[in-house]
């Protein structure tokens, strides 16, 4: 069986065609600048070379479409004919209260992902546009939508609530929800496959540390609290977001900067974190090369980086009970020894050791536990692609059968 | 229609900030001016306003340049002949805007919307310039445009559903509130606004009470963002002379009779931000500094 996902945003479209047999990626590749003359698609067939096309693409019909002749192109396709494809699945950012796992996509389930707009107003009208493009194009798919908000629909009350009148919750549905679901859903999996263990009873705290970061605590499989809240920006500190801090920063800020609700927004969003502290870069590679030219900025965000995702361990260490696995993965998390380490080395007071040799390793996936540690502390590079597909697939196949 | 290629005809004051409103909002932009040099200003115009924003954290560098890479200039009026949408905002003047939009008629595709930015003149007068006066509507910003959330959408006696509808639909994509409006001087903003700014004048020319307080009186007691003479100030007091004059002469009605201090300001040259004083003094970035001595009100005592 043939799977496409789809991540659609504002102007661009990502993709993947999976071979559900074994699960290989097909081809992947990318749409760029939807909505202008000058648009841009990389497709790259496994194992053969990337084709850069710029061609005037307008709206994202246009773009599926120009995939799809991409996938079946003489030259460059991977499939013969469209009609391969068996089923289309979507990330969609957020699904709001309403779904706690992946959905086959309908009428209603259009409408739920429209109401969730204002929860997620930069991305769920995208992802909208996305499925209705799909299904313009090959209409009769069954497409499946998998929320990025999902996995965390299983945290109880006293973690997701916040203590702000409660009316909040009720009217305007103000609570903890939590994202990169898919990746900690597939983080915590993997993890009790790797350690040989099933889920039950296992104790699993992931950290995703890509551009946008968070924590989940995972007990028996099932997510038990995470770092980010309403939106993405709570939580650890990030590449451009502040993650936590004391609200009343927040007025105090807009009255003595004179600033606007949007400005303060991009303020907390995309200027701070990493960037706003050290000045340089809210990349990781650039903050640690600042670190070994002696920059002191540097060097104050990386500690504080590192402080709070200890702080945060801390904290789910005690949620969960005690932990079993520490998990790295997303961009910092997979590629940053120096980071690791650091976490690692603060968390002597819960047993943690790694071993030094093991962990200087990028990109795979691999158990750098050290000798004695009472925690095993593993590298898991993410696949959310791999994750859409196959929840895309057991949906779908339900039906046949069904 | 769908629009995605905008011009705006006129850069000025007005002009750059519709352009870089609509550049940053994903719309790919031409800007037209007559002569290379208003281009250069044009561009550093629209930049210092992106670097001023930078500054207060409202975007980011890659934002910036993105939003630059959007907006070409040119003096060839011929260059948006593929545009869907042509707004002009050329000086305040009606036969200049004319000849604007009976070009712009000439050179554009049949289906493209001609907008006029005019706050003051008949878009029914305007239209009548063009062979598609269906196609001709107002699309009233107000300044700066990147910050102030409404557009009034002006529809003249010819102007189309559909062109209203294509144009509403524009304005949504800008994060704006469209109000529809009928064609009758100042609209509705200007209309409100022009008596506010011209009686606290008044106030401060009797001695009621001095600029700051007027200010203040109106900012705290009605919520207003600045207050009417500051507002005025940052308008451009020769702009808002020469609109109080329109509209005292279209309507009759005396709350638009120019106050005789607006008047001594502008013959002296006193303009407001864009020369450093009017009713305040302010700094090359335009921040208010103190009161202007010059205008200090003699207080009601006397």
């Amino acid at each position: 069986m043939k799977v496409f996902v789809l991540n659609c945003g504002s102007s661009s479209v990502k993709y993947q065609l999976f071979n559900m047999e074994d699960e290989s990626v097909m081809a992947k590749g990318l749409v760029e600048r939807i909505g202008s003359d000058d648009a841009i698609l990389t497709h790259t067939p496994t194992g053969r070379d990337s084709v850069k096309r710029t061609a005037s693409i307008l709206d994202h019909t246009t773009a599926i479409g120009q995939v799809l002749e991409m996938l079946v192109h003489p030259e460059h396709g991977v499939i013969k004919d469209i009609s391969e494809i068996r089923a289309v699945g979507h990330r969609v950012l957020h699904g709001g209260p309403t779904f706690t796992e992946s959905v086959l996509i309908n009428d209603e389930v259009k409408k739920a992902i429209r109401d969730c707009i204002p929860l997620g107003p930069l991305h769920n009208p995208a992802n909208l546009m996305g499925i209705l493009a799909a299904e313009s194009n090959i209409s009769g798919v069954p497409q499946v939508a998998v929320f990025d908000t999902a996995f965390h629909q299983t945290m109880p009350k006293h973690a997701f609530l916040y203590a702000l009148p409660y009316v909040l919750y009720e009217r305007h549905k103000v609570r903890r929800y939590g994202f990169h679901g898919t990746s900690h859903r597939y983080i915590a999996r993997r993890t009790a496959e790797l350690l040989g263990r099933p889920s039950e009873g296992l104790r699993i705290i992931s950290c995703h540390l890509g551009n946008g970061a968070s924590i989940a605590a995972v007990k028996d499989g099932k997510c038990i609290d995470t770092s980010m809240g309403l939106t993405p920006l709570e939580g650890l500190m990030m590449g451009t977001r502040s993650g936590d801090l004391d609200p009343a920063i927040i007025f105090y800020v807009m009255k003595h900067e004179k600033l606007s609700i949007e400005e303060m927004d991009s303020l907390l969003n995309k200027h701070s974190g990493l960037l706003g502290v050290s000045g340089i870069s809210g990349d990781m590679r650039e903050i640690e090369a600042g670190i070994e030219s002696g920059d002191e900025r540097a060097k104050v965000a990386f500690d504080m980086y590192i402080y709070r995702i200890c702080k945060y361990i801390g904290a789910y260490s005690v949620a969960l009970d005690g932990v079993d696995a520490i998990v790295f993965t997303a961009g910092i998390g997979e590629n940053s020894p120096l980071l690791r380490q650091r976490v690692c080395d603060a968390l002597g007071s819960l047993g943690v050791k790694i071993d030094a040799e093991k962990n200087d390793s990028k990109g795979k996936e691999i158990d750098i536990t050290g000798e004695g540690s009472k925690v095993k502390v593993l590298v898991v590079p993410t696949n959310e692609e791999l994750v859409i597909a196959r929840d895309t697939m057991e949906i779908v196949s339900g039906l046949n059968n069904g | 229609m769908r629009i995605r290629k905008v011009a705006i005809v006129g850069a000025g004051t007005m002009g750059c900030s519709i352009a870089e409103n609509i550049g940053e909002k994903g719309f790919q932009v031409f800007l037209v001016d007559r002569t290379d040099e208003l281009l250069e200003e044009a561009r550093s115009r629209i930049e210092l306003s992106l670097n001023k924003r930078l500054e207060k954290w409202g975007i980011t560098e890659a934002e910036k340049r993105i939003t630059l890479g959007r907006i070409r200039l040119t003096t060839n009026l011929e260059d948006v002949a593929t545009c869907e949408l042509i707004i002009e905002a050329v000086q305040e003047d009606s036969d200049v805007k004319k000849k604007v939009l009976s070009d712009l008629d000439r050179i554009c595709q049949p289906q493209a919307i001609l907008a006029s930015n005019t706050s003051t003149f008949s878009i029914t007068e305007l239209a009548e310039a063009t062979g598609r006066p269906e196609k001709v509507i107002g699309l009233h910003f107000l300044s700066p445009v990147t910050r102030v959330k409404v557009v009034e959408i002006v529809r003249g006696l010819k102007t189309s559903e559909d062109t209203f509808e294509a144009v509403k639909g524009f304005v949504n994509s800008l994060d704006k509130t469209g109000v529809e409006v009928y064609d009758s001087p100042g609209f509705v903003t200007t209309r409100l606004i022009i008596p506010l700014l011209n009686q606290a004048m008044n106030a401060l020319m009797e001695g009621v009470a001095s600029a700051s307080d007027i200010d203040s009186s109106m900012k705290l007691g009605f919520g207003l963002p600045r207050g009417p003479l500051e507002m005025a100030d940052r308008m451009g007091l020769d702009t808002v002379l020469t609109s109080m004059e329109g509209l005292f002469r279209e309507l009759g009605d005396f709350s638009f009779r120019p106050c005789p201090l607006l008047r001594k300001l502008v013959r002296g040259g006193h303009l407001g931000v864009k020369t450093g004083q009017g009713f305040f003094k302010y700094d090359a970035e335009g921040n208010l500094v103190e009161p202007n001595e010059n205008v200090e009100y003699q207080g009601a005592r006397g």
